[in-house]
């Protein structure tokens, strides 16, 4: 009898204890390619997720609730974004930020739907929302509409003859390689080749060859700075006299870097890029993000993931629950919700919807000016 | 012909890049019948090398040719020691161990290296100063040279060949084949094997090290993971031209790059990998020692 009680006083305090603990924080995860290629984005991901937390904390927390933060590291690779996953899962996050490449937020997306955990990223390829998971919802444009954009530039604006295509193999980049394609020529554009580099490889001079006798007008190139830069060298390099037209993740400093003066007149097509955002959100966090880690983010995306978060916030404050389904339904309902990056709102399948773009030319000391809009 | 010329150049250059390095795999492999995974690495680690010295001893300005030299030398040096101390630290305690030991010795020192370099450097994309050597190039009738390519080319031939005199007409050079042959045999001979072994990590890190150097001046992005990328390729043309023949690794090396840049050029890069290792496959049946490797007897 008495055994019994010691034992079940025992398992009470335990309970309470354990109880206590989750009563006192909410953990959020942030899954991004912390180490490898696209390390300085991942990095910089996780950074603007800590401050935003770290801002909440300090008020107070999410309905009283300290936000713990849980980062895992998927290296922008698809297997280690699937383990992510489930160890995100398993700490018992209600929301998720990341991943930074489309491949990597794709393959663990059935399993924060399957699990009921938000998950919000900055991948573009439009077959993340094909899906039509409730759980996820995007904080950048799709590829659809910058290509769009980018084919009335080459078309319409530029009045290029002779177009080239390139991408490489990933998800997004073949996605966004695909959409400007079928853009260009809808609007009655000549595509003269549509070819795929493999990233990572270094040399891309086989495949320049063989443009170059094509005459090409211009290059466009829908993959990631760290071949974009290397492809527009070897262009010049090679002497192709075209202009060159990068996607929007090619900007980033190590294009210029890479590129050498060969970067010079490359022309890339993006949002706009943190400092010239004109939303008082905009200088607010980004002054505090460079006070902290005495730097600015490397490009647009750890700023679309804060946006994400903040959506996700707001829709804890304002359906006052952690039931995630309540507030992926609030997100979807949210106004004009006032964004780093502009007000945004969120369509029924996950999409956000008011895209907005710039044309950006580069300079020979890496500086980039403002074309169109 | 224009468009097949330079591609020619473009397979040359990546062609003698590997070259370089597979003479690494190949010299270890004669000698000490170890495939010395770690190579690709200490390639990788030799970039970097190169890059903290151009940067840290000359700042920004145009080089001089004394400055390169002198980098060239250093990076030389400093790799060659990290080779040797590869040698004495994972591979020759395990000299008299089963064959399968020093594999996974080998396996440990380049994660070791890789993670080594990711440490020292960051996890983050390196890049190296643009134009070591002036960015002139030259039209031969629309064919392009640039002078980086000119010197990638002209200084692993000039290396190769005195490789080759060293090895088929020097003192030293007799030794080292005979060790190849056979340690024991050569031992009683009055050869110093193990100073041997020494010379052959010695001369392949250093050729190694040119070949990082020569990587990160013509392509300038360097990841911690790199020397995966080229190391395998290395390895491969080693095996193309007969693993242990040092004529074949050159063979092999050259012959892989200006495949690789053909497929690409000519059908599509999605195919230029799985060309590659069918053209493997094939020479590897028609002749399992490789294109240059030499037939040995099996000793019971």
């Amino acid at each position: 009898m008495k055994i019994t009680k010691i034992v079940s006083a025992l398992a009470l305090s335990a309970a309470v204890s354990t109880s206590l603990v989750a009563a006192d924080t909410v953990k959020i995860g942030v899954q991004a390619p912390i180490t490898g290629k696209y390390a300085n984005e991942g990095q910089s991901i996780d950074n603007f997720v800590k401050l935003i937390v770290d801002e909440k904390n300090a008020e107070g927390g999410l309905l009283g609730k300290q936000i713990e933060v849980v980062t895992c590291d998927d290296e922008a690779k698809a297997q280690k974004a699937a383990v992510c996953a489930k160890k995100l899962v398993n700490e018992g996050v209600f929301a998720v930020i990341g991943s930074y490449t489309s491949g990597a937020t794709q393959a663990a997306q059935t399993t924060y739907y399957r699990n009921k955990v938000l998950q919000t990223s900055d991948g573009t390829s439009d077959d993340l929302i094909k899906k039509k998971y409730w759980t996820f919802f995007r904080n950048s444009f799709p590829n659809s509409s910058q290509s769009d954009f980018t084919a009335e530039y080459m078309v319409n604006v530029k009045k290029y003859k002779n177009i080239v295509v390139l991408s490489d193999y990933s998800s997004y980049s073949e996605g966004l390689g695909d959409a400007t394609e079928a853009s260009v020529k809808a609007l009655g554009g000549n595509v003269v080749f549509r070819g795929k580099i493999k990233s990572g490889t270094q040399n891309f001079t086989a495949t320049l060859t063989k443009i170059k006798a094509m005459n090409p007008d211009v290059i466009y190139y829908s993959g990631y700075y760290t071949d974009g830069g290397l492809l527009r060298a070897q262009q010049k390099q090679l002497q192709i006299d075209a202009d060159f037209v990068g996607g929007d993740s090619n900007d980033n400093p190590d294009f210029y870097k890479l590129a050498g003066k060969s970067a010079e007149g490359t022309v890339l097509i993006n949002f706009p890029t943190p400092e010239i955002l004109p939303y008082p959100e905009a200088k607010k966090y980004l002054a505090a993000y460079k006070a902290r880690f005495k730097m600015d983010p490397p490009s647009i995306w750890p700023v679309t993931n804060a946006d994400g978060l903040r959506a996700v916030i707001e829709g804890v404050e304002k359906t006052k629950s952690f039931d995630t389904k309540k507030i992926a339904d609030y997100i979807r309902t949210m106004k004009d919700f006032p964004g780093i990056t502009g007000p945004f709102n969120i369509r029924e399948d996950g999409e956000r919807v008011g895209a907005k773009f710039v044309v950006y030319k580069m300079a020979n000391d890496g500086t980039k000016t403002v074309v169109s809009e | 012909m224009d468009t097949f010329l330079q591609q020619l150049i473009n397979g040359l250059t990546v062609g003698s890049l590997y070259a370089l390095v597979a003479l690494g795999y190949t010299m270890v492999y004669g000698v000490m019948k170890l495939i010395n995974f770690a190579h690709g690495d200490l390639v990788a680690f030799s970039a970097y090398v190169g890059l903290t010295l151009f940067t840290q001893f000359y700042g920004s300005n145009a080089l001089s040719l004394v400055n390169i030299v002198i980098v060239f030398s250093l990076t030389a040096i400093i790799v060659a020691f990290i080779g040797v101390l590869l040698e004495r630290l994972a591979y020759r305690p395990l000299r008299t161990a089963p064959r399968l030991s020093a594999v996974v010795s080998a396996l440990g020192a380049s994660l070791v290296i890789q993670n080594g370099i990711m440490l020292i450097w960051g996890p983050n994309m390196e890049i190296f100063p643009a134009d070591v050597f002036p960015s002139t190039s030259w039209n031969f009738g629309g064919v392009i040279i640039s002078f980086t390519q000119l010197v990638i080319l002209a200084l692993s031939a000039v290396l190769m060949v005195s490789l080759y005199i060293f090895i088929n007409k020097t003192k030293m050079g007799t030794a080292i084949r005979a060790t190849a042959i056979d340690q024991d045999a050569a031992k009683l001979m009055g050869i110093n094997v193990n100073r041997i072994i020494m010379i052959i990590f010695i001369v392949g890190s250093m050729l190694g090290a040119i070949g990082g150097l020569f990587i990160g001046m013509y392509y300038r992005g360097l990841t911690f993971d790199m020397g995966w990328l080229y190391g395998l390729n290395a390895f491969i043309a080693a095996i193309i031209g007969g693993i242990g023949s040092i004529p074949g690794a050159m063979l092999g090396g050259l012959l892989l790059g200006l495949f690789n840049a053909m497929i690409s050029g000519y059908i599509s890069t999605e195919w230029a990998e799985t060309f590659t290792f069918i053209l493997l496959i094939v020479i590897l049946i028609v002749k399992p020692t490789g294109l240059l490797g030499e037939k040995t007897a099996e000793k019971v």
